[in-house]
């Protein structure tokens, strides 16, 4: 985090732009086309939350609140900086408390259109790309040509291989790498050389580690993907308690792991339209229909030799939350295997007694 | 040859000793300051009483919310599982068993050899256990121990709508004071807390036998109130917190063989 926070305030003196981001649906490669460094602003603390809720009602997702918290005490090192944010229409909580950030801080709504599947939706969506490509423009004064996108793509796309490369390590069986030390992979800014090069690192380490035989869990440890809420460095809570019974994390499928990365952008045709269509099949629960969830713990269950599924619902997401009973059903039923969501916050106080289901569940595979 | 089973809770331990066919030997200690400590001198009570060296037990499972910290333990177990290997030991009939807790309720579902197929556990706020019901008893200023009985004889139960602690505080305060009586109140509260219990059915089903263990399960209004609401009668352990215990010993019989 302490490296992010320099890059960005390097960033700045060089005269580089910083945008803020809050979601994956934004799309990072118009950021860097327009010479700016995105930085995605998401709260993962849990003291920022007390001075959000005097502001904010308390029954509201946790990553929500700690956001909001870091905004009202000022003390986002990034935020700060910040030229712009960008936002999107997903859930409500947040569609709400970026109308509070809009008082303080220019933002910028991409409004995201549901039932991606039908035309019209996606040339609504096409147009709101192409209306951040403006805003982008007007706001740092400079033009972002087609070139500068196919390059952003490229950026993009390499970086976005590089990272599931890594999460990929985690398809090994004994495993080599812990969900911890992938969970740590994730870096706030994208298109950052230290940052690639960290990973190329990890991923020779680890190649190291199996030509050793040297393992990162017990032979025969249950093998278990997380889907839901996404994590960040600070709310790994989840992780922390899985693999302290004994399983490892192979995969996330949240936003914090695979959702992500499933799908790249097409490097031919017309860049905006290609952007758009790739951040348009996000299998986000804040999407109506969102049947491209299912289809994706399928694939990676299979992929990464998953024994159970565990779905992580951030207090007071009600998007997840509800989908929950579909994804429950669809991997009991279609993938037959054990499924259990565990509803939390950030604080540490049900840790014990999210071990207890935790280590029942993993006992009982 | 023995293998013993510890629970080690945050209030109280217990120690079975098996040997393969009946208990030899179940104490009860203190939790106290020092769990750990308090767990190791009732393990080796439990072994001096039974006239055993501890050579004699070859397996011992550690369980309950202490089981990572007891270094005589050969293995942890879950207590979910534990609890529900001993409740149908003692119950070979079980198939449900309905555990309310001071801060948490679940719902196991067994086989006939007291293995879980499934769970749910609500653990994330105080509603509908022994936390909520021991609320309440301030409130109305009726003691734990009186609750089933003053319920005993009252027709009529005044359910209340909100099962968050906060609001129930004021739902109940306004029923008091347009003059509901005691017992009435009481008996909607336990109708409420069966009702939210039993809604953890929907995802394991509610098989017969129906053993209701936990803290709760000693207040004879919430297990009349879970009868109304299923028809079903439940069977209740007149010793339930040694199931814990007991369950980790079988267990760890059964990795033995
Ligand atoms: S889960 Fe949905 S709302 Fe949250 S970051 Fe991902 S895409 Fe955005
Ligand atoms: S976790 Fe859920 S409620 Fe929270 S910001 Fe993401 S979609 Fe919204």
């Amino acid at each position: 985090m302490n490296h992010e926070v320099d890059l960005v305030r390097d960033a700045r003196r060089r005269g580089k732009g910083v945008v803020g981001i809050y979601c994956e649906f934004t799309p990072r490669e118009l950021i860097l086309a327009a010479n700016a460094v995105p930085v995605c602003l998401c709260g993962a603390s849990n003291r920022t939350i007390p001075p959000a809720e005097t502001v904010l009602p308390s029954n509201l997702c946790p990553l929500i609140k700690s956001s909001f918290g870091y905004i009202v005490t000022n003390r986002c090192p990034f935020l700060m900086v910040a030229d712009l944010v960008v936002a999107e229409t997903t859930c409500d909580g947040k569609k709400k408390m970026y109308e509070l950030l809009a008082e303080k801080q220019p933002v910028h709504i991409l409004e995201l259109t549901q039932k991606f599947e039908e035309q019209e939706a996606f040339s609504h969506w096409v147009s709101e790309v192409g209306k951040l490509r403006k805003k982008l423009e007007k706001t740092f004064n400079r033009t972002i040509t087609d070139d500068d996108l196919r390059k952003a793509i490229k950026d993009m796309n390499h970086e976005r291989s590089l990272l599931r490369s890594a999460f990929e390590l985690g398809k090994e069986d004994p495993a080599i790498v812990t969900g911890m030390e992938l969970a740590e992979l994730r870096y706030r800014v994208a298109g950052d050389p230290v940052h690639l090069r960290m990973l190329e690192a990890f991923m020779a380490e680890a190649r190291d580690r199996k030509k050793h035989g040297k393992f990162a869990a017990k032979k025969g440890a249950p093998r278990i993907m997380i889907t839901g809420c996404p994590t960040a460095q600070g709310t790994t809570k989840l992780i922390e308690v899985i693999e302290e019974c004994g399983a490892v994390v192979v995969v996330q499928e949240t936003c914090s792991g695979m959702k992500p990365l499933d799908i790249q952008v097409d490097e031919t045709g017309d860049p905006v339209e290609a952007i758009a269509r790739k951040y348009f099949q996000l299998p986000c629960s804040c999407m109506t229909p969102n049947k491209g969830r299912e289809a994706l713990i399928g694939k990676l269950a299979k992929e990464f030799k998953v024994q159970a599924v565990i779905d992580l619902v951030w207090q007071a997401c009600h998007t997840y939350n509800v989908e929950s009973f579909l994804i429950d059903r669809f991997v009991r039923e279609k993938l037959g295997m054990p499924y259990m969501k565990v509803e939390t916050d950030y604080s540490d106080s049900d840790r014990e007694r999210i071990k207890v289901r935790v280590q029942t569940l993993i006992e009982m595979l | 040859m023995l293998t013993a089973g510890v629970d080690i809770g945050s209030r109280s331990i217990e120690v079975v000793l098996y040997d393969g066919g009946q208990i030899v030997e179940a104490i009860t200690a203190i939790s106290g300051a020092a769990p750990a400590e308090n767990a190791k001198k009732a393990f080796f009570d439990a072994m001096l009483a039974a006239g055993a060296r501890r050579s004699d037990v070859v397996k011992v499972i550690a369980t309950g919310y202490g089981r990572n910290y007891f270094r005589e333990a050969d293995a942890v177990s879950s207590e979910i599982l534990c609890h529900a290997r001993g409740v149908a030991y003692v119950f070979p009939q079980a198939r449900t068993v309905i555990d309310i807790g001071g801060q948490d309720s679940k719902m196991i579902s067994v086989d006939g050899n007291g293995k879980v197929m499934n769970f749910v556990m609500n653990d994330r706020c105080a509603a509908g256990t022994g936390k909520f019901i021991e609320m309440v008893g301030l409130m109305l200023d009726v003691p734990l121990d009186n609750m089933g009985q003053l319920t005993e004889n009252s027709s009529e139960a005044r359910e209340i709508s909100s099962m968050c602690a906060v609001f129930a505080e004021s739902e109940i305060i306004g029923l008091t004071q347009s003059g509901t009586p005691v017992d009435v109140v009481l008996r909607g509260v336990f109708r409420s807390v069966a009702k939210r219990t039993l809604a953890m059915t929907g995802k394991v089903g509610l098989q017969k036998d129906v053993v209701f263990t936990g803290g709760v399960a000693k207040n004879a209004g919430v297990a009349r109130a879970i009868e109304q609401e299923t028809g079903v009668r439940l069977q209740i352990p007149s010793d339930p917190q040694v199931t814990g215990a007991l369950g980790a010993a079988l267990i760890a019989y059964d990795k033995m063989k």
